[in-house]
């Protein structure tokens, strides 16, 4: 019993003993290079406090380098031998020594800082590395809870880091020379290297780019920064010859602060060398009847609410008759006025006198149905205004920002929202004006995707090579059902923003999860012994509790299976007036193309014999009549 | 021509169609060439011409654009590629105007605390390797964080 009882007393004695040994090594060692100790203690402090991940510490690291260069150089051209090169360190290490001994410790770190400085950031980084996943790992800490509270405190210590970044005017600047975007400054990356700032690359936006935010979380600054940056980026490609940018942004929600956010955006887009920026419908209108005839008709048709049933061989009727409407010979119709004027029998009878057997019949049949439809389509018009009914195109501004009331209209805002995307797709499609680098962008499109849903809107604009970005306040906002909000969530190659939202499992999902080490200890009474276990554990990559206690202008960015978290930064251009501008050459447009080898029916060499809608009565007014008032009136006094 | 000047009104973006057509009201009573004095069609005419102008929000704010940055951002024009030193002597002409408008009291003090640094390295190790690669760390620093006290280049 007594011989069982020392050989584990002499077992522990040795266990005890071994690690006592370690540990007093360890102290040696690192006594030994003490300069490089001090570094390394003071580079891991200053990541904890901080927040600074480890890369920071290796990225200083490796930057340093021409210090040793300097170092190196310095040595060879005093030393002209490279045995005494070589043992360079390792005198000044000496001498270092003895001037601590003596306490002249200024001088013993201007003499070893040169080498230590490097190998003590890299030492540090190791070192905090091995912290952070140790904690990570719950392998560390000295109860049960340090891993949470240390991942809470690095959590506020690296946010308030990257607030501190975003307060110098020149880290996050709306774009940069090598063509990519600045979002923010990371506070953290879960699966990818991490960098300083987040940039986001110009070809990104040439998808489809997702954001979800509730109300009030910095959604609007995000999407008027990545508008920015988008501009900046394919205006400077547009100087080296590519196509010009223009960018369409949706407002879909409408209300008072719209007109501010459009304001805002103006500014900012001006800063970036956009000069004609079309706010609309306040300022400027645009022409629904620049569409080619059977898509104008197709629109119309949309634009009506249909019923079912019964009501389908209404729908169908009505149809027919819009596209005998806009394709009739002569042309389409240029006006709202035009249009509702052809809605007449008498008007159909005499475009198409010479029309074939078919046509005629049509006419015949629609004839009795002619004042219903064009009731709803003067009603339809009247209620959507003269902002759709304009002289303005849009290649006519460099930007276009779109106010549509979708919260006070909705029925009128959807109307609005397929013509304005009609427009946007014939713009990118069309062959007979000048090829645009086009982004539309849609914030809050959830107002008025009841009639155009969004994965219409992102699936013609990936097929029509155009950006789309689409924003929503919450994941229901996305679709109507489960499957249509994974159809663009999933799709969205260009990245996912996600900002503070109750419920972001199902985006937090698309990041998928990674690989980490979850560590169990065995409790020994109410304290942790000195056993336990680890095993690999799946997490996910972005954490959803994580992405529901973001703060206002912090964002998650996911893309392809990465998670980086950003605080975003405030769009502002620079200050510096922008260089004069090159004279412009010519605008090269391509030839209309032949359609199935003849030319479009609308430009065709029939004779127009549409009539013109009569001048409303007074005519416009003219700038005279402001001053003089009424051809009656007098010069005021 | 300044459309805001010929109707004697300051280039604001704030201003409202009201203020545009008093404007033009006033010049227009003084100068409409119907008066018994011939009035001053010259001035007429470009006061017409400005209101014509100015009468929108739209037209006001491509008139404040056009005065801001004329001459306007041209059509794509295949220009031909700069060279190298072209680009960095427009960095370098650009450096005053990035350091005024960016934060030029932190930039002076980050390189005072740099030199005094270097300096300090100098007395302290002079004679040693340890000097000039401590003068290199110096500089290095300074330059490494500079950059974020600078204003970004126009149109970023």
């Amino acid at each position: 019993m007594m011989g069982v009882l020392r050989l584990i007393v002499v077992l522990w004695l040795l266990r005890m003993g071994l690690r006592v040994l370690r540990f007093l090594l360890a102290v040696a060692v690192l006594a030994v290079v003490w300069p490089v100790t001090a570094a390394a203690v003071l580079s891991f402090t200053a990541a904890w406090l901080l927040g600074w991940p480890p890369a920071r510490l290796y990225r200083a690291a490796a930057a340093s380098w021409p210090v040793l260069a300097a170092y190196a150089v310095a040595a060879a051209l005093a030393a002209r031998s490279w045995r005494v090169v070589a043992l360079t360190p390792v005198d000044a290490w000496q001498q270092a020594t003895l001037l601590l001994a003596h306490g002249r410790v200024l001088h013993a770190v201007a003499l070893t800082a040169p080498l230590a400085v490097p190998l003590g950031l890299l030492a540090g980084g190791a070192a905090w590395a091995h912290r952070t996943a140790a904690m990570e790992a719950g392998a560390a800490g000295r109860h049960a809870f340090a891993p949470a509270v240390f991942d809470a405190r690095q959590w506020a210590r690296s946010a308030r880091a990257a607030r501190g970044r975003l307060a110098a005017p020149g880290t996050v600047p709306l774009a940069t020379g090598r063509g990519t975007v600045p979002v923010g400054a990371v506070i953290r990356a879960v699966g990818r290297r991490w960098t300083p700032v987040l940039e986001v690359p110009a070809s990104a936006f040439a998808r489809h780019m997702v954001i979800v935010g509730a109300s009030g979380t910095g959604k609007t600054n995000l999407m008027i920064r990545l508008w920015a940056g988008w501009y900046a980026v394919t205006l400077a490609a547009a100087r080296r010859g590519r196509p010009r940018p223009l960018l369409a942004a949706l407002d879909c929600k409408g209300g008072a602060d719209a007109r501010a956010k459009a304001d805002r955006t103006r500014r900012v887009l001006r800063g970036t060398g956009a000069r004609r920026i079309a706010i609309w419908p306040d300022e400027t209108s645009l022409s629904l009847w620049t569409l080619p005839p059977r898509d104008l008709a197709v629109l119309l048709h949309q634009m009506i609410e249909h019923g079912e049933g019964a009501a389908a061989y209404y729908a169908d009727v009505s149809q027919a008759v819009l596209v005998m409407v806009c394709c009739a010979p002569g042309g389409p119709p240029g006006s709202a006025a035009a249009f509702l004027s052809r809605l007449d029998y008498g008007w159909l009878d005499d475009a198409y006198a010479a029309g074939t057997g078919p046509e005629l019949a049509a006419l015949r049949a629609a004839r009795p149905h002619l004042g219903d439809i064009q009731l709803r389509y003067a009603t339809l018009l009247g209620r959507l205004g003269p902002a759709l009914d304009g002289p303005g195109r849009l290649g006519d501004a460099d930007a276009w920002y779109f106010i549509l009331e979708g919260t006070a209209e909705p029925s009128v805002a959807e109307a609005q929202a397929m013509a304005i995307t009609e427009l946007i797709a014939h713009a990118a499609t069309s062959r007979d004006t000048e090829p645009r680098a086009m982004l539309l962008a849609a914030d809050d499109y959830s107002a008025v995707s009841r009639r155009v849903p969004l994965s219409n809107l992102y699936e013609r604009g990936r097929s029509l090579g155009l950006g789309v970005m689409v924003s929503a306040q919450s994941w229901q906002g996305l679709g109507t059902d489960d499957d249509e909000r994974t159809r663009i969530a999933a799709t969205a190659d260009g990245g996912l923003f996600v900002m503070q939202t109750p419920y972001p499992e199902p985006l937090s999902a698309l990041a998928g999860t990674r690989r980490v080490l979850e560590s169990a200890r065995k409790l020994l009474g109410a304290t942790w012994g000195d056993e336990g276990t680890t095993r690999i554990q799946r997490a996910w990559t972005a954490d959803p509790d994580l992405i529901r206690q973001l703060d206002t202008g912090q964002a998650c960015y996911i893309h392809r299976g990465t998670a980086v978290f950003v605080q975003v930064a405030r769009p502002k251009p620079s200050p510096l007036p922008l260089p004069p501008a090159r004279p412009a050459g010519p605008v090269i447009i391509p030839p209309p193309a032949r359609r199935n080898g003849h030319a479009r029916r609308d430009l065709g060499d029939g004779p127009p014999t549409v009539p013109l809608p009569p001048v409303p009565a007074g005519g416009p007014a003219g700038p005279l009549d402001d001053v003089l008032g009424p051809a009656t009136g007098g010069i005021p006094q | 021509m300044n459309p805001f000047a010929a109707l004697g009104l300051p280039p604001r973006p704030d201003l409202t169609d009201d203020e545009v057509r008093a404007a033009w009201r006033a010049i227009a009573a003084r100068t409409h060439p119907d008066r018994r004095d011939g009035g001053d069609p010259a001035a007429y005419v470009a006061a017409s011409a400005a209101y014509e102008q100015l009468r929108t929000p739209w037209g006001r704010s491509e008139a404040l654009a056009d005065l801001d940055w004329l001459p306007a951002i041209p059509p794509p024009a295949a220009a031909p590629p700069a060279p190298a030193w072209a680009g960095a002597w427009h960095a370098a002409v650009l450096l005053p105007a990035r350091i005024r408008h960016g934060r030029p009291l932190c930039l002076a003090a980050r390189a005072a605390v740099a030199a005094i640094a270097g300096y300090a390295a100098v007395l302290l190790a002079g004679g040693t390797p340890s000097a000039p690669a401590a003068v290199t760390g110096c500089a290095l620093w300074w330059l490494a964080t500079a950059r974020a006290d600078l204003a970004p280049p126009p149109g970023r």
